[in-house]
């Protein structure tokens, strides 16, 4: 068994002292200038992740996105070749929406508009009445691809017509990091969406840190992700890969479950039990194999934050459908259970789950209406909260709102 | 008496079953929310020390060929998973404390049979 107990008192701005220990701009969050830029300069340039292969495993099997912060909807669909495509969700004659549910199956996509039909390659494969157009080869106008990935089963699509990088080469090292982990064996998946009317960023910010799990989590969660080692929920390592991030979020290996946990740690898998096994973690995360490991959180730019830990994984993301407004999904990924104990055990962590995501949500909607008051310019960020510090760089990086307009 | 009968050693319970033997998670949740207090914490003090060996009968069956005496008793397992938070972490109360509003939460996986 692991010994390794972790540094919890390292100071993050000595680390990583280019992003500086500055009150960082409220603006991003409440200028609706500013959200347009994010949709031009961040959403519609880089890659995005839109979901599981396993959400569409058959050919024909497809799933719609309606990605408003690109601008634009999306189809997913597995060709007969068993290849995941994306095209814009349009149809070449008069500009219908082509598909209008979120997810099906199908031979063929039809218009339902005058019935033009295109296969699952995004081909125009029948048009009625075709003689009666001018100059039209069907060759032409097909449905307009949209670039479309894979990473670990992961699938990312990027709506630029030119993506500057390969998904491999925007994931970089983050992703070599982070390969290896068994995403596709845990697939049992449980998933939660709202709208928020709030900004992507504040609802983005508050799963980026454990400087909260004390006051928000002090019921869903107590003595779970603090300790007498670690009271603060500090960040045992936080890691930087370009636009993308990760830390560790402490574990107390002195937790005591409560009577349910107990019996459910006797069943199956849990998000707190921490003593089985490490070995289905990629060697880099925790490589010291530390008790005191709870969970790896990684973000990656923009909007999508990944945890694992062993026996299961989560994601949150954030899609921005207005300055004030964002669809946030939740999902938590389990092996598929086999005993009716196996699934007792995620019922229950399931539910301890929901109940801290709901804790987690209470406060965004009140700050945003509080920040657009204008009121208060400047976030503070302490040192454990380094990692929100990164995201409004990178963010910066790409979107220039500062240097450029000469905003101070 | 029909469907409500659980296996043999655990017919002094079947009293819960009408209440609590749900198949969905969205029953499960919305039954909880509609309960006491006083409610949740009796089903919680009664089912507690039965809930290990009701899971341990359950698992001489694998779980897609439980039966259907045997599937009742599993979905009050679920049902105890869905009301121990609320009474080991809120002290009984049928809502999460300094909470989002719940009803806004959509699972999208509510009318999945377990």
């Amino acid at each position: 068994m692991a010994t390794a107990i972790f540094d919890v008192n390292k100071r993050w701005s000595e680390e990583y002292p280019e992003l500086g220990t500055d009150p960082v701009p409220t603006e991003p969050c409440i200028s609706a200038e500013y959200f347009e830029l994010e949709r031009e300069r961040v959403f519609r340039k880089v890659w995005l992740y839109v979901g599981r292969q396993e959400e569409i495993p058959n050919p024909g099997d497809y799933m719609v996105r309606d990605l408003k912060a690109c601008r634009t909807s999306v189809i997913f669909v597995r060709g007969q070749d068993g290849t995941i495509r994306g095209f814009h969700n349009i149809c070449s004659h008069r500009g219908n929406k082509l598909a209008w549910d979120e997810a099906g199956s199908c031979q063929n996509f039809s218009c339902k508009f005058h019935g033009w039909v295109y296969d699952t390659a995004g081909q125009l494969v029948g048009v009625p009445d075709e003689e009666f157009f001018h100059n039209f080869d069907k060759a032409d106008n097909g449905l307009v691809p949209v670039a479309t990935e894979l990473w670990q089963g992961f699938l990312f699509a990027n709506v630029d017509p030119q993506p500057s990088q390969s998904l491999d080469d925007y994931l970089g090292a983050w992703g070599k990091r982070m390969s290896g982990f068994p995403y596709g064996e845990l697939t049992a998946r449980y998933a939660y969406k709202t709208e928020l009317k709030c900004n992507w960023k504040v609802a983005l910010d508050a799963f980026s840190e454990g400087y909260h799990v004390n006051v928000i989590h002090g019921q869903s969660y107590p003595d779970t992700f603090t300790g007498k080692n670690n009271p603060m929920c500090h960040l045992p390592e936080v890691r930087f890969y370009g636009p993308h991030r990760s830390c560790i979020v402490y574990g107390n290996p002195n937790h005591k479950p409560s009577p349910a946990a107990a019996i459910a740690y006797r069943f199956g898998e849990s998000v707190t039990k921490r003593s089985g096994s490490q070995d289905q973690l990629p060697a880099e995360v925790n490589p010291t194999r530390s008790a005191e490991f709870g969970f790896d959180l990684d973000v990656i730019f923009p909007n999508l934050l990944l945890h694992i830990l062993p026996g299961m994984w989560f994601t949150h993301q954030f899609w921005p459908l207005a300055v004030d407004r964002t669809l946030w999904e939740g999902r938590a990924y389990w092996r598929p259970a086999k005993t009716p104990g196996e699934r007792f055990a995620q019922e229950f962590n399931n539910t301890v789950l929901r109940n801290a995501w709901l804790e987690d949500t209470a406060t965004m909607e009140a700050t945003q209406e509080a920040l657009s008051s204008g009121v208060k310019t400047h976030f503070h960020l302490q040192d454990q909260e380094i990692l929100i510090r990164h995201s409004y760089k990178v963010l910066e990086d790409y979107v220039g709102f500062y240097t450029e307009n000469g905003n101070a | 008496m029909g469907t409500t009968r659980l296996p043999q050693p655990f017919t002094d319970i079947e009293v819960f079953v009408a209440d609590w033997s749900l198949a969905t998670q969205r029953e499960r949740e919305q039954k909880r929310a509609a309960s006491t207090a006083e409610e949740l914490k009796l089903v919680y003090r009664i089912l507690l020390p039965r809930v290990d060996p009701m899971l341990e009968y359950l698992n001489q069956y694998s779980l897609d060929k439980v039966p259907a005496d045997a599937k009742r008793l599993f979905y009050l397992t679920l049902s105890f998973a869905e009301i121990a938070p609320f009474v080991e972490c809120y002290k009984g109360e049928p809502r999460v404390l300094n909470s989002f509003e719940e009803r806004r939460f959509i699972a999208v996986h509510a009318d999945r049979l377990a």
